[in-house]
């Protein structure tokens, strides 16, 4: 009677540690008439953007702390973010307010995102420029609310361009690549790229090669791309190969943004394809040798080619009245006009509204979005407007590409048959 | 006079120097990383550090909860691995000893969740929690990792109880002792090379598992240490030092249990292999 006593109590021992275990969830204290909202971020950690967010958030606090509690949910890597929205879709549990920082969600989700058309007002649709709310409507239905523009041209390092002999960026392509063979020549290696995590610096030369035409340009600008077997698309995939094969850096397959960002820093390549937001980097002497900023020039893509174009923003998919007004406040205040202008101030990024610029900024910054007005093609970046497993397929069919395993037409079809399957 | 030390001698300890550097040089590198800057690692990943600097670790310990989510860490391995232990111990035990209608499809049900892929597990096992009201608690993730451990601990479990010799069970019995206490008190202490053999691959598994731990959870009060080292890295920015000092610090114990306890750890791993 004893023994079983013993391992009665032993059981329930074991049960209350269990048990205990559970305290992690906390319910929030929110009495009276705060209402209760839940945002995942993947603005956390080492993220550009963290610091502006934690501001904001804090501001918002003081503002509208007494009525709106906003839990955060703290996701840490881009990546991981999208994945674990996938699963709540798929549970139907989305949270409040969504934001993935450019990926396109709005068309795998939208069936779950709220239809913001009504609420918006015309003051804060003059918040953001039209082709920043293109991006975010579908079929004249707003599922996003924007804050920020993707003006994306490429970077180059001065100092490594005068000792090729290069005085200038090119203006067309076949300059570009002589220019490349002007810096091999010189024992420099030209281009940074990668293949890993949809191959951002790569893809967006590859998007800067198909948008030189007509119909390229507009290929770059079609939401949802279902046909890549298209002369221009073939074309800049052919000279993506012969970029990997010829002017980049040997870590380029396989190699994430860090590495092709690396190798710029280290002045081991002269040209790197991304956004302003890298420019405080230059600055940061942990990455890179002091007066490394002063290097570095700005540039259009050949043929006045920019990414200038609306960024995916808030996404919101809460599920009452109640829910839905107050993640409407908490969008609308991580919108307004002065958040953009912090935004811009504090990482780079290019703010969704018009005219809005500050004297905070560095010079670098400027000249990306002087350039991106001055732009003669306009095209959108492929993360905002390809279907995710598309993007997903680059990072798997780059490698092929590189190494000739695939030919340039086959590199096409392969995204088309992904496309395909959505 | 000494011996002069001869060919096959010194091809042994290059051969031993070798498999030393490769265990040992990831581990120091990353050390050696820790201590140096970003730039540092970038322009020669292999030089010394010039100095003792901190600040890696000082900006890892701001920009993730890493102590929290060690805490977590610990207490859900280590409950995962016990509940793990515990549970699939004596299902293996009847699974091995008692011949019964059902066994072997019994057996094979519980093999076949080996074959599921985990992607597909996460909204099902999602829409289970949460409805249970286990979401975002540490107690999900210890009952979820337990779980999935459980064919790989049943496979270990059922084969070295089946090596144990049945007369001392029969034994046990002729002595008056009932099922539970021939279990506990003859067969379980008999297991323990199996049983530790499944409780550090349990244990492993636990510690190392990424996707669940990211679905299951939504505050940093029950997050565990794999969820930290993303902090490091964003898709437009990185800072190697504190990666580094952050991986540091979440080896360097376990590095540290290993040489403390490696004669049992590599005695059980035998056993277990020999066992099964």
């Amino acid at each position: 009677m004893k023994k079983l006593l013993a391992v009665a109590l032993a059981g329930m021992m074991m049960l209350g540690v269990l048990a205990g275990c559970g305290g992690g969830q906390e319910k929030a204290a929110s009495g009276g008439s705060v209402v209760e909202i839940n945002f995942p971020t993947h603005w956390v950690g080492i993220s550009v953007t963290a610091p502006w967010f934690q501001e904001r958030l804090s501001a918002f606090n003081e503002q509208y702390g007494d009525k709106i509690k906003v839990t955060v949910e703290e996701i840490a890597g881009d990546q991981n973010y999208v994945d674990k929205m996938k699963v709540l879709y798929s549970s139907k549990s989305l949270p409040d307010a969504i934001s993935t920082g450019g990926y396109n969600l709005i068309d795998s989700m939208k069936d779950q995102l709220v239809d913001l058309t009504d609420y918006m007002d015309d003051e804060w649709r003059s918040r953001a420029s039209d082709i920043c709310w293109d991006v975010n409507s579908r079929d004249g239905k707003i599922y996003g609310i924007p804050y920020t523009r993707q003006v994306i041209g490429y970077f180059y390092n001065k100092d490594l361009f005068t000792k090729a002999g290069i005085d200038k960026p090119a203006e067309t392509w076949d300059e570009f690549f002589s220019q490349c063979d002007k810096l091999l020549a010189a024992g420099i290696t030209p281009l940074s790229m990668d293949t890993a995590d949809s191959g951002w610096v790569t893809s967006l030369m590859l998007g800067a090669m198909i948008g030189q035409t007509e119909a390229g340009e507009a290929f770059m600008n079609t939401n949802l791309p279902t046909d890549y077997n298209t002369p221009e698309f073939i074309e800049a995939a052919g000279n993506i190969q012969k970029m990997f094969q010829k002017y980049t850096t040997p870590d380029a397959v396989g190699g994430a943004y860090e590495n092709a960002a690396s190798n710029f820093f280290m002045e081991e390549t002269a040209i790197i394809a991304n956004g302003p937001w890298m420019v405080s980097d230059f600055y940061d002497t942990s990455l890179v040798e002091d007066g490394f900023a002063d290097k570095i020039g700005t540039a259009m893509y050949p043929g006045g080619v920019m990414y200038n174009s609306g960024k995916i923003g808030f996404n919101i998919a809460s599920k009452d009245e109640k829910t839905l007004e107050a993640t409407l406040t908490f969008v609308k205040f991580l919108t307004s006009e002065e958040s953009q202008l912090k935004m811009l101030e504090m990482t780079g990024d290019t703010p969704a509204a018009e005219g809005l610029a500050s004297d905070a900024v560095k010079p670098l910054v400027n000249e990306v979005m002087a350039n991106g007005d001055a732009a003669s093609r306009c095209i959108n970046d492929f993360q905002s407007l390809w279907y995710a497993n598309v993007i997903d397929e680059i990072s798997v069919q780059y490698p092929l590409l590189a190494r000739g395993q695939i030919t340039p037409e086959q590199f096409a079809q392969a995204l088309t048959d992904a496309a395909a399957k959505n | 006079m000494r011996k002069k030390p001869s060919f096959w001698r010194v091809l042994r300890f290059l051969f031993l120097g070798f498999f030393v550097l490769i265990s040992i040089g990831p581990l120091v590198w990353i050390v050696m990383s820790s201590f140096k800057s970003n730039r540092e690692i970038l322009s020669s990943a292999f030089s010394l550090p010039t100095s003792l600097d901190p600040i890696g670790y000082i900006t890892a310990l701001e920009m993730a909860p890493i102590f929290t989510f060690y805490k977590n860490s610990v207490i859900i391995s280590a409950l995962s691995t016990l509940l793990n232990v515990v549970a699939v111990s004596m299902a293996a035990y009847v699974l091995a000893r008692h011949k019964f209608k059902g066994n072997t499809f019994i057996l094979l049900m519980l093999s076949m969740s080996m074959l599921i892929p985990t992607a597909s597990l996460l909204m099902p096992i999602y829409k289970i929690m949460t409805t249970l009201g286990l979401f975002n608690t540490r107690l999900c993730l210890i009952l979820v990792y337990a779980a999935l451990g459980l064919p790989t601990s049943l496979f270990i479990f059922r084969s070295y109880f089946q090596g144990i010799p049945k007369e001392l069970e029969e034994a046990a019995y002729i002595d008056g002792a009932g099922f539970f206490r021939t279990f506990f008190t003859i067969v379980f202490p008999l297991a323990k090379p199996g049983l530790a053999t499944g409780a550090i691959l349990q244990f492993l598994t636990s510690w190392n598992e990424f996707m669940f731990a990211l679905i299951l959870t939504s505050s940093t009060e029950v997050r565990t240490l794999p969820l930290a080292l993303n902090y490091f890295t964003s898709q437009f920015s990185f800072n190697f030092t504190a990666m580094f000092a952050a991986l540091t610090m979440v080896i360097l114990p376990s590095v540290v249990v290993y040489v403390l306890l490696q004669e049992q750890i590599t005695s059980s791993m035998v056993d277990g292999a020999i066992k099964g």
